[in-house]
């Protein structure tokens, strides 16, 4: 123990940086808003109560602050494709009453409650924060003529959405910071949306519009509707100081058909937390978790002055817990300040039989020109893994970090720690259909780990508690109630994790890594019998894969830099025409220390087909960094890299290649938004 | 400003523990540093309700493992990639870097929990019943964790090598 005792003193520890702590803390200080839940007027009870169908999802207009709206409309109203969406059973199962759904989750918070409050760990946080490079091509021609063709093991292209994102899934849009219709691109900066004419030789900008009190904003476009989605600002309360995600959700719906002055249309405020967002066509959805409520904990004090022990402060919070009522839990949203509605009735929230956590997921559908008509799916668990498909919404519990494997093991969070659960949820126009439900041992990560095709589900599953030390490709079908295990491959990376996963129509490509990177190609034809195709091992590893074809793929990620021995990001070229042998033909190596963003946040990549070269950013530096555009150029077995510097600091993550429709690139940054120079 | 006195002199105190904690607990030094610089203006924000506990630095040994356990998720493929490779991009003082990486591989073989019972009981001194507060486990599993941990570290013969190693003829 001396040994490690002599380490401890000789680690070079400087002088407490007190002064910029003071500075810092000073800065960051912030008036804290507590957020009370407030009960609907009696008046609008009765309305809703009206509705019936006590198993049906239906609609709810939220009151507009006069009052004068109209009350909410019944159920079948909105069902343009003409089918019932299907009530909750099998593992789902509405709740009874308001008092039963109050037990629920009474019963769960007085467990999971310590003496300074809610012992749970960090909980509502964004996907985007741990994204891996997985995407899912789909083969243009099955879109179109609606039947799905035979899917061949073979790689497929991937682009950006229409509105310039790089995203999962095709026709799937995702929030972003900037967004293009090919004429006008927007650019969202916290509480500032800026509007640039992109159709000239220049950029221009036209306007620039100050959205109030508005941070961490993403915006989706819809038509001449920006949706732009944050929050106000608020913080957790009863989070230990540090930064956890806004307990509340803004958004803003913003008339730009003048985009010369746009205008705020609606605001609309959830007191639940973004999980996160989709665009399909012009429906959008939110994922949001309610958490818990915002109760005035004791804490335990100094026993010398009166204060409470640990044990007394325990039991005063428990009993605290016990006092809430079921408005203290349900999620509610508001209209333009307006007052709070809930989202959905006691009887419309399903609660799963298995435990699955402590809180409430609100799906919120809406059409992107009418933010305050919403269509909700609410679910009594913690499901905080979201993946839509075109058709699906797929809500999945995490079995890794949210049971707490490494950090607080004390803290009981379900029973079914290291099983992942699974929920099916077809799409209806703004709404959704519960499908079924099933559940797979292991740990799905986030959502790249997940695809559906032809109705069968995909998932890149890793090893917890209950499995072996490997990772697996299974897949599911919906069969009456559940999802069913059809198919899995074992046994892939042993001892390894997975770093990126790529998913096609007919094959799957997962890259793991512990010291070699092992690639692997998964033939998923038969979704019955996923079997492994080719396997490819070299040093270094992909975080994020991307197609460019069924030949080639780029994949990024970090290796070893040849020079003094250390590592940094890099950049391989990977032959994949015959996937029973992949190759990698050639390699960029970056220098020493360097990251490439593109692994954490694969809209930081951006690939132009009819040029041939990806565009991504790459950063260097710990606090202080600099980012640069490293810009690809494939020409058949080789890639050439240029690197174009471009960004500085916390901007860099901010930092996009935007693709136009007639071929040009605007690189957006901190300062603004300029056309790109690809030569 | 006597709020902010009272801090500054806790944090000219306790700033050397807290950087060496993180350490231990798997950082590298400017990753460390970083931690305990984040714990603590979390700290000074909150210092009403941490000041008034009576298990101060419970309270903020919490926040520290809190804060770092919220890093590595964001960071988790940033630590995979390094945990195995000398991280050298951040410092060039290869004298930091060659004692993190000592540290490391000294405390590498316990599991997680032992090794935080391990680093707040025996190098940080928390009592058994403020290590207890801030992993959220009964004193007693502390205890036992403390000791099994300490058998295994005495046990290791990579220490042996590590001390030949760090200079000491």
């Amino acid at each position: 123990m001396t040994d490690l005792e002599d380490l401890w003193d000789d680690l070079p520890v400087g002088p407490a940086p007190t002064r910029e702590i003071l500075r810092a803390a000073r800065a960051q200080a912030r008036p804290r808003r507590s957020r009370r839940r407030l009960v609907r007027p009696l008046s609008s009870v009765a309305a809703l109560a009206a509705i019936g169908g006590a198993f049906v999802v239906g609609t709810y207009v939220a009151q507009p602050p006069d009052g004068s709206g109209p009350t909410a409309t019944p159920p079948d109203a909105d069902r343009a494709d003409g089918a019932e969406p299907a009530a909750f059973h099998g593992e789902l199962v509405a709740a009874e009453s308001c008092d039963a759904l109050l037990d629920h989750y009474v019963e769960r918070g007085v467990e999971l409650v310590g003496p300074y409050g809610w012992a749970s760990p960090y909980y509502g946080w964004s996907e985007l924060t741990m994204t891996r490079g997985a995407f899912a091509v789909r083969d243009a021609a099955q879109n179109v003529s609606g039947a799905k063709l035979a899917p061949a093991p073979v790689s497929q292209r991937a682009e950006s959405s229409g509105t310039g994102t790089n995203v999962q899934e095709r026709n799937v849009d995702e929030p972003d910071v900037v967004k293009t219709d090919g004429e006008r691109l927007f650019r969202v900066d916290g509480s500032t949306l800026t509007t640039y004419d992109v159709t000239g030789p220049e950029t221009e900008q036209e306007s620039e519009l100050d959205l109030g009190d508005l941070e961490d904003s993403e915006i989706l476009l819809a038509g001449d509707t920006v949706v732009a989605i944050g929050n106000d600002g608020t913080r957790d309360k009863q989070a230990y100081g540090y930064d956890a995600a806004s307990p509340m959700t803004r958004v803003l719906s913003i008339d730009v058909s003048d985009p010369a002055a746009p205008e705020v249309t609606e605001t609309v405020d959830f007191d639940s937390s973004l999980v996160t967002a989709r665009q399909h066509g012009d429906t959008i959805r939110l994922v949001t978790a309610a958490g818990l409520p915002d109760l005035d904990f004791v804490h335990p004090g100094n026993a010398r002055k009166n204060g409470l022990t640990w044990k007394e402060a325990l039991r005063r919070n428990e009993q605290l817990v016990r006092e809430t009522t079921i408005s203290d839990w349900l999620p509610t949203g508001s209209v333009d300040g307006g007052t709070d509605e809930r989202l959905a009735e006691c009887e419309d929230v399903a609660v799963p039989k298995d435990d699955l956590g402590l809180d409430t997921m609100s799906v919120v559908g809406f059409d992107a020109a009418d933010p305050t008509r919403w269509d909700v799916t609410a679910l009594a668990a913690d499901t905080s893994i979201a993946y839509a498909s075109e058709d699906h919404l797929y809500l999945a519990s995490s079995a890794g970090w949210g049971s707490c494997i490494d950090w607080c093991d004390a803290v009981p969070l379900g029973d079914d720690s290291g099983t992942t659960h699974v929920f099916d949820f077809e799409l209806t126009t703004t709404g959704t259909s519960y499908v079924g439900a099933g559940e797979v041992d292991g740990m799905v990560q986030d959502r790249w780990a997940m695809d559906e095709y032809a109705g069968i589900l995909r998932l890149a599953v890793s090893p917890t508690e209950r499995t072996g030390n490997f990772n697996s490709v299974v897949t599911m079908r919906a069969e009456g109630d559940d999802l069913v295990e059809v198919g899995r491959l074992d046994k892939l990376g042993v001892n390894e994790d997975i770093q990126s996963v790529r998913w096609f129509d007919g094959v799957a490509i997962l890259v793991t890594f512990r010291q070699m990177d092992p690639l692997y190609t998964v033939d998923l034809t038969d979704p019955g019998s996923p079997t492994l195709m080719g396997e490819l091992k070299i040093p270094g590893f992909s975080e994020y894969l991307h197609p460019v074809g069924p030949r080639r793929m780029i994949g990024i990620g970090q290796g070893p830099t040849g020079d003094r021995g250390g590592w940094g990001a890099q950049a391989g070229l990977f032959k994949v025409t015959d996937l029973t042998h992949p190759r990698r033909l050639d390699t960029v190596s970056y220098a020493h220390g360097t990251q490439a963003r593109a692994g954490t946040d694969p809209r930081q990549f951006t690939w132009l087909p009819a040029e041939r070269t990806a565009l991504t950013v790459v950063a260097k530096g710990w606090r202080g960094r600099t980012g640069w555009v490293s810009v690809l150029s494939l020409d058949d077995g080789t890639m050439t890299n240029r690197m174009v510097e471009a960004e500085y600091g916390v901007e860099i993550d901010d930092l996009r290649l935007v693709p136009l429709p007639d071929g040009r690139v605007v690189m957006v940054t901190g300062d603004g938004a300029e056309f790109f120079d690809l030569q | 400003m006597d709020h902010e006195a009272e801090f500054a002199a806790y944090a000219d105190d306790n700033w050397g523990t807290l950087v060496r904690s993180a350490v231990f607990l798997g950082c590298s030094l400017a990753d460390a540093e970083d931690v305990a610089q984040t714990t603590l203006v979390k700290c000074y924000q909150a210092w009403a309700r941490v000041s008034a506990a009576d298990n101060r630095d419970a309270y903020v040994y919490r926040m520290l493992i809190n804060c770092l356990r919220d890093t590595h998720r964001r960071q988790w493929w940033r630590e995979r990639a390094t945990e195995r490779v000398p991280d050298r991009s951040v410092r060039d003082e290869t004298a930091a870097v060659d004692t993190t990486d000592a540290v490391h591989r000294a405390l590498g073989k316990l599991s997680k929990v032992n090794r935080d019972v391990v680093v707040l009981r025996y190098f940080a001194h928390l009592t058994e019943a403020q290590t207890a507060e801030v992993l959220g486990v009964p004193p007693g599993t502390v205890k036992s964790r403390l000791s099994r941990a300490l058998a295994q570290l005495s046990a290791d013969r990579h220490l042996a090598d590590v001390s030949e190693g760090s200079g000491h003829d």
